[in-house]
């Protein structure tokens, strides 16, 4: 069992609490990424979990044991830091062999182990090097080797990716993913880039402000955000976010933005009571058609910029006077997309958040994903 | 014509960039003024040199002043004290900074550490006349706390300053007291540019703090070790002379005189300037060929070196 | 020779009015006609620097027409480094002077720094040249090896430095005499340290201590053997017309093995080394000290200033006690011309009105002048002699700091006057003279050799090393880290190996050629 549980866990600065009571249980050998805007907690929680920053309030468990207490060392864990921490005075080979070599372990043992890792890791040619003649794909591969090599309970890792360059991101991220199925260790791994977490995770922890503000398969998370800020943070380009009003429409609830424009809310039985509630209405680029495939209900906008990305291209646009962004297939031509004057609505993708809490009130296509 | 065309380049290099030579020119000044200048006078040392008749019109010895130099047993004396004396001071005192900056770091309570350095670089802004008046009265054998400490023992007190035998460990000693701590701020800022993020992955990997010091601390402090040690080593021959003459006694010339002391009696109290510059010479010398020596070990085998 | 250059008639002339009444009226000293303003380069003992507004030399200047203008100052403050600085620099001001410039008047006078003033001296200076022939002695001291005299000395009178004093209450309470010998003295030091002079229950008494460490050292002439011929220690002496140094022989040995003896058994301050400058002060006002060997204007004047502190504090003059041979010797005496003074160098284009500047110090008025300051003022002349006024003697400030302030006294060439120091020596210092002159312990000094560049190459190679060694030696012998008789013959030994026989050759050949053997 190498489950990770917390309980109500508190981090305090003197007076300053910065993370209020989080509950989380990692199942074993689950990949769970932590992911939040920076200062929201993320990495002093992961720190909790290695030990290296006291808890100030609740339980963390590994495996069966409460650790609050327990030294790092005898957590059996293993942590991947974002600047790597390698020694610059030992070669690759000694650095694998590091924790090895602290715990006294057979020499022998040690070499097996190490080039074992090496392998996995195709660093096998580089062992006899100095972490300052490595590239930085290299040197990553290296921290988590270390990390490999002492086969913890529960892997940690610390935005291992956020100094590499966005190609060798995405290559290491898959390197990741591979090693995890391979190993199949419990990893907790911190990230601000939603990409990451949407492309490793098991779930999502998404955290803001010291609070876990929602968990969930990466697709959960995307379909269904529970509240504005994690609708926000999940999806690139984000979900477009617009002020409206409940009203009674012909066919039911509508979403009001202005005087002219309304969407339809037709499935929404819920909302039939919150007639006149100031909301906002969520809606992905992805979820928005320009040509209606029948009966979708049409609004205007304005176009103000095209960015195009090769196979697909973003609309800046204004929709009742608020920003509005739209992703759209090219099929290899942008210049028509100038013209557009009007799109519109899968009422079906639809989101709808209370304005003062934030959350959601009616989630229009429950857990596709 | 290449000349003229590199004349020219010169000329519109300097209206470019005179900012940069000016302020690049008090250096180079001070360096001609204070450095190589003087070197014109070292010809004195092969030379019958009279103040009065100048360096240039004082007659030639050749080796003469050397030949003496190393005939003389007191002089051949000074070379094996300065030797010794510079090789313990290496020996113990190199490493005390550097201890003493690795023990700052393990003290994590603010107000007790800042205490504890103050305390520690104290000595190094005292004037060495003082620093020797300390010491003379620390093992004065009446009244001396190392005394009165061995009598409460039950052993005879010891005249510490006249003994050869305790010179070199009470100058070596004193030296340390005054030096070592403000010498480990060089070792202090090294230790504080390791990356916080390789003690924790230490720490995570089960190191003690033994492990890290031995393990992290002291090869990532290396190359910062390396060049002061390299400075020193150039520096071996430059035994803190004053604090000698401050401290020795004719009794203890025979552990404690060396170049710099015997060419302070040979010059200033002697006028034998030719004789004293002869001696700084070979010095310098000396001092060059360690320096030289200890740099290409260095760049061979720790890739850190002065040049 | 420039002093030939100037006119015959103006050099006849002030010879005649140099060879003055003994009341000569001022405008009979004076030298020039039109003033004249010479520059002086003198600093002295790293505290004085000629002065321009000392009124010693603005009575000189009225006197004479010549005024000096001293361009040292004490931004440099060490008056050797001055005088190097300035021969280095080749710049020399008119006139130079200060304190132990002997060595550098005599070698660089002969490389041409500093004019000869033998002739000058025959022709313009019947007062120097009168001196010099009643004291050829002085004479053959001050001149260079080239038989040049290029400086106008310092000429100190007085003969009584250092004496031997020796706590009077502590010999009362002891119910001691005061010992004669050098047994008696090794009985009383002894009592001193186990009888408890001081009365405190502490075996703490210090029988024996000096601020000099080398006083210590001398007291081997109380075995008969010699520590130096002159007023600077550890100097070479003259025994029978032979040139020799006193740590080279038999007697300095047994006066080591006894001195070794007296300091195992505490009679000797066991820090004497370390102790430093103000031991008297601290070692007497702690009522520990019992004998010291110092001079006794400064040690005399403890028994006024300790009066309070410790009761019955009384240290007195006691004769040098006798050696076992029967020798009452004090080793140390006032030498009569001392390595300071003042020379003309190769820049002054006057040197005829230079040297009857400086004859005029050796004129009585001169003299009063440069001993007393100025009259009517400092002193007044009364039957003839010169007597300080009262509000002179009666200053906070001693005397000779006066004088030094007002420009008297300061070491340039001039003849000093005993009756000055006498004027104001406490009763206590006039009793210590009297009893040491009535014994006549004092002998004859060694004034030095002016050596040839050969000689002096001689010496200076070997000298340093030499000096080391010897000291070296007597600390370890005093201390007890080895034992005299054991290693005296490797001693002797290595004193020929260090050149000491090579030195006395030189310094030999040197006094033969200067005093005539």
């Amino acid at each position: 069992m190498s489950q990770v549980v917390l309980e109500k866990i508190v981090k305090s600065y003197g007076e300053v609490d910065v993370v209020h009571g989080i509950d989380l249980t990692v199942d074993s050998k689950e990949f769970v990424v932590l992911v939040g805007p920076s200062g929201c907690g993320k990495s002093t929680t992961l720190r909790m979990i290695a030990g290296l920053e006291e808890i100030s309030g609740g339980k963390l468990s590994i495996g069966d044991r409460m650790v609050n207490d327990i030294a790092p060392k005898d957590r059996d864990v293993a942590m991947v830091f974002q600047n790597y921490a390698l020694y610059p005075h030992l070669n690759v080979s000694e650095n694998i062999a590091f924790g090895l070599r602290i715990r006294k372990v057979d020499k022998e043992e040690i070499k097996r182990s190490v080039s074992e890792v090496a392998e996995i890791l195709g660093l096998t040619n580089y062992l006899d090097r100095k972490p300052a003649d490595l590239s930085g794909g290299q040197r990553q591969r290296v921290a988590m080797g270390r990390a490999i090599v002492r086969h913890p309970q529960v892997f940690l890792f610390d935005e291992p990716l956020s100094n590499l360059d966005a190609q060798l991101r995405t290559q290491m991220r898959a390197e990741i993913k591979r090693l995890h199925a391979r190993l199949g260790v419990t990893s907790i791994y911190v990230t601000h880039d939603q990409v990451e977490a949407m492309t490793l995770a098991d779930r999502i922890v998404v955290m803001s402000a010291g609070r876990i503000e929602q968990i969930g398969t990466p697709m959960e998370l995307f379909m269904n955000p529970v509240n504005r800020f994690v609708a926000g943070f999940i999806g690139s380009p984000p979900m477009n976010q617009i002020k409206a009003t409940i009203v009674a429409g012909v066919d039911g609830p509508e979403a009001k933005i202005s005087d002219s424009v309304s969407i339809p809310l037709s499935r929404a039985e819920g909302l039939a009571s919150a007639t006149g509630q100031s909301v906002i209405v969520g809606i992905r680029p992805e979820d928005v058609l320009l040509e209606a495939a029948g009966g979708e209900p049409s609004v205007p906008l304005e176009v103000n910029l095209i960015e195009p990305l090769g196979s697909e291209a973003l609309i800046h646009a204004s929709v009742g006077g608020e920003p509005f962004v739209i992703k759209t297939p090219t099929h290899g031509d942008i210049a028509h997309l100038n013209d557009i004057r009007q799109f519109h609505v899968n009422v079906d993708r639809v989101k709808v958040f209370d304005e003062k809490s934030g959350s959601a009130l009616y989630q229009a296509d429950q857990a596709r994903g | 014509m290449k000349n003229a065309s590199r004349t020219r380049w010169l000329i519109q290099h300097f209206k470019r960039e005179w900012q940069i030579y000016l302020l690049l020119a008090p250096l180079v000044i001070w360096f001609l003024l204070f450095l190589y200048k003087p070197m014109y006078g070292l010809q004195i040392a092969f030379k019958d040199f009279s103040l009065f008749k100048g360096v240039d019109a004082s007659p030639w010895v050749g080796l003469e002043h050397f030949r003496s130099l190393f005939d003389s047993d007191m002089f051949l004396r000074a070379i094996k004290n300065t030797f010794i004396i510079s090789f313990l001071n290496l020996m113990i005192g190199f490493p005390m900074p550097i201890i003493l900056a690795l023990m700052f770091n393990e003290i994590v309570q603010g107000k007790f550490r800042k205490t504890v350095q103050t305390i520690v670089y104290l000595p190094h802004f005292i004037s060495l006349v003082i620093i020797a008046g300390i010491v003379i009265n620390i093992f004065s054998p009446s009244t001396g706390v190392v005394n009165l400490l061995l009598m409460k023992l039950g052993f005879e007190p010891i005249y510490f300053l006249t003994q050869p035998e305790w010179f070199r460990p009470i100058f070596i000693g004193s030296g340390i007291w005054q030096e070592a701590g403000f010498q480990s701020i060089v070792y202090l800022a090294a230790i504080a540019g390791v990356s916080p993020s390789l003690y924790e992955s230490a720490v995570v990997d089960g190191a003690s703090r033994w492990q890290m010091m031995w393990k992290i601390t002291l090869p990532c402090i290396l190359p910062t070790i390396i060049i002061m040690l390299i400075i020193r080593i150039g520096n071996l021959l430059e035994v803190g002379f004053e604090l000698i003459i401050l401290l020795y006694q004719p009794a203890t010339f025979q552990t404690a005189d060396v170049i710099n002391t015997f060419i302070y009696r040979q010059g200033l109290v002697g006028n034998q300037y030719d004789v004293a510059a002869a001696a700084g010479l070979f010095n310098a010398v000396v001092a060059f060929v360690l320096v030289m020596t200890a740099n290409s070990i260095s760049r061979r085998f720790t890739r850190t070196s002065l040049w | 020779m420039r002093a030939m250059k100037l006119p015959l008639a103006l050099a006849i002339a002030t010879t005649v009015g140099l060879s003055a009444p003994l009341f000569a009226a001022d405008e009979d000293y004076r030298i020039v006609d039109k003033p004249l303003t010479l520059t002086i380069h003198f600093h002295s003992g790293d505290k004085i620097v000629y002065d321009s507004d000392w009124p010693v030399e603005k009575r000189a200047a009225e006197l004479t027409g010549i005024s000096l203008d001293g361009v040292a100052s004490m931004a440099t403050q060490k008056s050797a480094d001055a005088f190097n600085l300035m021969i280095a620099s080749g710049d020399l001001a008119d006139i130079v002077g200060g304190n132990r410039l002997k060595d550098g008047f005599n070698q660089y006078g002969q490389e041409g720094a500093f004019q000869p003033l033998n002739e000058l001296i025959d022709e313009h200076a019947p007062n120097i040249k009168a001196f010099f022939e009643s004291r050829p002695d002085i004479k053959s001291a001050i001149s260079a090896a080239d038989g040049n005299i290029y400086y106008i000395p310092y000429l100190p009178e007085g003969d009584f430095g250092r004496m031997y004093f020796i706590r009077q209450d502590w010999l009362d309470i002891l119910e001691l005499e005061t010992p004669k010998t050098v047994d008696e003295l090794y009985k009383v030091l002894t009592a001193f340290r186990n009888d408890d002079p001081n009365g405190n229950g502490k075996k703490d008494e210090v029988p024996f201590l000096s601020r000099d460490w080398e006083e210590i050292v001398r007291l081997v002439v109380l075995w008969d053997a010699r520590t130096t011929g002159s007023d600077t220690f550890h100097d070479y002496y003259v025994k029978d017309g032979k040139v020799v140094h006193g740590y080279t022989e038999e007697e300095y040995k047994t006066g080591m093995m006894n001195l070794a003896k007296w300091y195992q058994e505490g009679l000797i301050d066991p820090e004497f080394f370390t102790r430093g400058k103000r031991s008297r002060e601290v070692l007497f006002g702690d009522n520990l000290g019992g004998m010291t060997h110092d001079w006794y204007p400064s040690t005399t004047s403890f028994n006024d200033s300790l009066a309070d502190k410790v009761p019955g504090f009384n240290l007195k003059a006691m004769p040098p006690p006798a050696s076992p041979s029967g020798r009452q010797l004090e080793e140390h005496r006032v030498i009569p011309v001392k390595p300071d003074g003042w020379a003309i160098s190769y820049t002054n284009e006057h040197p005829v009105e230079t040297i009857k500047y400086f004859d005029f110090w050796f004129t009585d008025l001169g003299r009063r002048l440069s001993n007393f300051g100025v009259e009517g003022v400092h002193y007044d002349l009364v039957d003839g002699k010169a007597i300080f006024k009262p509000e002179v003697l009666n200053a906070s400030d001693p005397v000779n700091a006066q004088m030094w302030n007002v420009g008297a006294q300061i070491p340039k060439g001039f003849l000093q006057d005993f009756e000055y120091q006498a004027q104001w020596t406490n009763e206590m210092g006039l009793e210590s003279i009297a009893l040491y002159e009535a014994g006549d312990y004092l002998t004859e000094q060694f004034l030095g050799v002016s050596m040839n560049p050969d000689e002096q190459n001689v010496y200076d190679k070997y000298q340093g090393n030499l000096l080391t060694y010897m000291l070296e030696m007597q600390q370890i012998w005093i201390l007890g880290t080895e034992d005299v008789e054991a290693g005296w013959d490797k001693y002797q030994e290595q004193l020929d190996k260090l050149g000491y026989n090579k030195i006395i050759d030189a310094m030999q050949s040197a006094y033969d050629r200067q005093y005539g053997s």
